[in-house]
């Protein structure tokens, strides 16, 4: 089973988004490129839903957005 | 009201209303650009913030050779001095710390950001704070002039303004086209409504020369910040405020464009030149970002924040206040008014801002965001 790990970066100040997401990425980078884990994060900073999967596709990981009620959800999660 | 002041307030509110929709949706961050080349090694926002400069640079030039711009260089710049060195490196901390500039944090909160917010009360803290350290702090700026008699870097060398920034646009041309065409311009934008950078950076070119045409100068807002804040101290302490000699001064004073009287204008907290052009920009980059969050159902308060984001925010913006006043002037009136004119005061505010946001990063990831 995929283990979820929930980011919530709501209200935070820039560039706190990326910085914390690559964190918990660095932590959990073999269990999410394996395909056991992926990242979730949860952010209302517009600028955030560029950097992150901007980052993460250079890192070889791939993302989705998508967007519910004006808060943003990226997803990052490896695999081909 | 004369027919001159109702063309500024109208030109300024305008022109803030636009600014703000346009950074809103396209996240257009001064603060993102310098912090993130010392942070990720990312020169994306940065190549927007250069296009911005050249375009700026290719508009009041081609405006003051056609008789567009009347007034050369824009009134308040004066004779360069390490002061302005210094203020510009307190004012690349204040702006990682407060998570945004002064400009950044308006629309920030327009659309929602209580941390912005939080940083603005601190830049008007910071603002009339300075009030109390003026005549030290100008005396150090009056000591350390480092060029008489010369106020844009062609005045200095004893050229025509278009001799330097033909030459270096059209190179800033050249080098933005090669951006473009390796596609180094524009990365994949998840956000709705979301406006690529590099028009963002136009359109705020274009509002700038606007600005400039219209009102005579480009867009600046600090100096209302300590209007501001010392409005808000002359409610307690009104006697303090009508004592203070920074609160007196009237350092603007110009005959603007469409107008024939000369009007004035200072930090203390009186309607004046200053709160016409000042306080509408304000009320309109607010505004347009609130308007544009809220039609994209984006906008929402957000009071979570971690305890040492807090005192971040709070600490950037009475940094920002400060350095703002010490500069004077924003980075925004500097990088996108004062550098495209190739004033040295802006050049040296240019050259401690980027040591600054170098500290300032540092601080951030060393104690605030862990």
């Amino acid at each position: 089973m995929t283990q979820i790990i929930d980011i919530d970066i709501r209200g935070q100040i820039c560039p706190s988004c990326l910085l914390l997401t690559l964190k918990e990425l660095n932590r959990n980078s073999v269990a999410v490129r394996a395909g056991s884990a992926e990242i979730v994060v949860t952010t209302d900073d517009r600028q955030a839903t560029a950097t992150i999967p901007a980052t993460a596709d250079r890192m070889g990981f791939r993302t989705e957005v998508d967007q519910a009620d004006g808060i943003y959800r990226i997803r990052i999660f490896g695999g081909s | 009201m004369e027919q001159g002041s109702l063309l500024i307030i109208a030109s300024s509110l305008v022109i803030g209303l636009v600014a703000g929709v346009v950074m809103h949706r396209a996240s257009f961050c001064v603060t993102a650009s310098f912090r993130d080349l010392f942070l990720f090694r990312d020169f994306f926002l940065m190549r927007q913030m250069i296009l911005l400069v050249v375009v700026s640079m290719a508009l009041f030039e081609a405006g003051r050779l056609a008789g567009l711009v009347t007034i050369h260089p824009f009134p308040l710049l004066s004779a360069p001095s390490l002061a302005n060195l210094a203020g510009g490196f307190v004012f690349g901390i204040g702006m990682v710390l407060a998570g945004g500039c002064v400009v950044g944090s308006l629309y920030k909160m327009g659309a929602g950001s209580f941390a912005s917010g939080l940083a603005f009360a601190g830049m008007l803290a910071g603002s009339a704070a300075y009030a109390e350290i003026h005549p030290q702090w100008s005396a150090f700026a009056k000591s350390t002039v480092l060029v008489k008699d010369a106020i844009t870097l062609p005045q200095w060398l004893g050229v025509q303004p278009v001799a330097l920034l033909l030459p270096l646009a059209l190179l800033g041309g050249l080098w933005l086209t090669r951006e473009f065409r390796a596609g180094r311009m524009d990365r994949p934008a998840f956000a709705a409504g979301h406006l690529a950078p590099w028009r963002a950076a136009v359109i705020l070119a274009v509002l700038g020369f606007a600005s400039y045409v219209l009102i005579g100068m480009p867009m600046g807002i600090t100096t209302s910040y300590a209007k501001l804040g010392a409005g808000i101290e002359s409610l307690f302490a009104p006697e303090h405020v009508a004592a203070v000699a920074y609160f007196s001064l009237q350092p603007l004073d110009y005959t603007p464009p469409f107008s024939d009287q000369a009007i004035r204008g200072g930090p203390g907290p009186q309607w004046d030149a200053i709160a016409a052009i000042q306080y509408p920009l304000i009320l309109g980059i607010v505004g347009g970002a609130m308007a544009s969050a809220l039609r994209l159902g984006e906008w929402r308060l957000q009071w979570q924040l971690p305890r040492r984001q807090l005192l971040s925010v709070l600490v950037g913006g009475v940094l920002l206040g400060l350095a703002a006043r010490m500069a004077p002037s924003c980075n925004v009136w500097h990088l996108w008014g004062g550098v495209p004119i190739l004033a040295l005061q802006s050049l040296l505010f240019l050259a401690g801002l980027l040591p600054g946001t170098w500290v300032g990063t540092r601080l951030l990831v060393r104690f605030v965001v862990r």
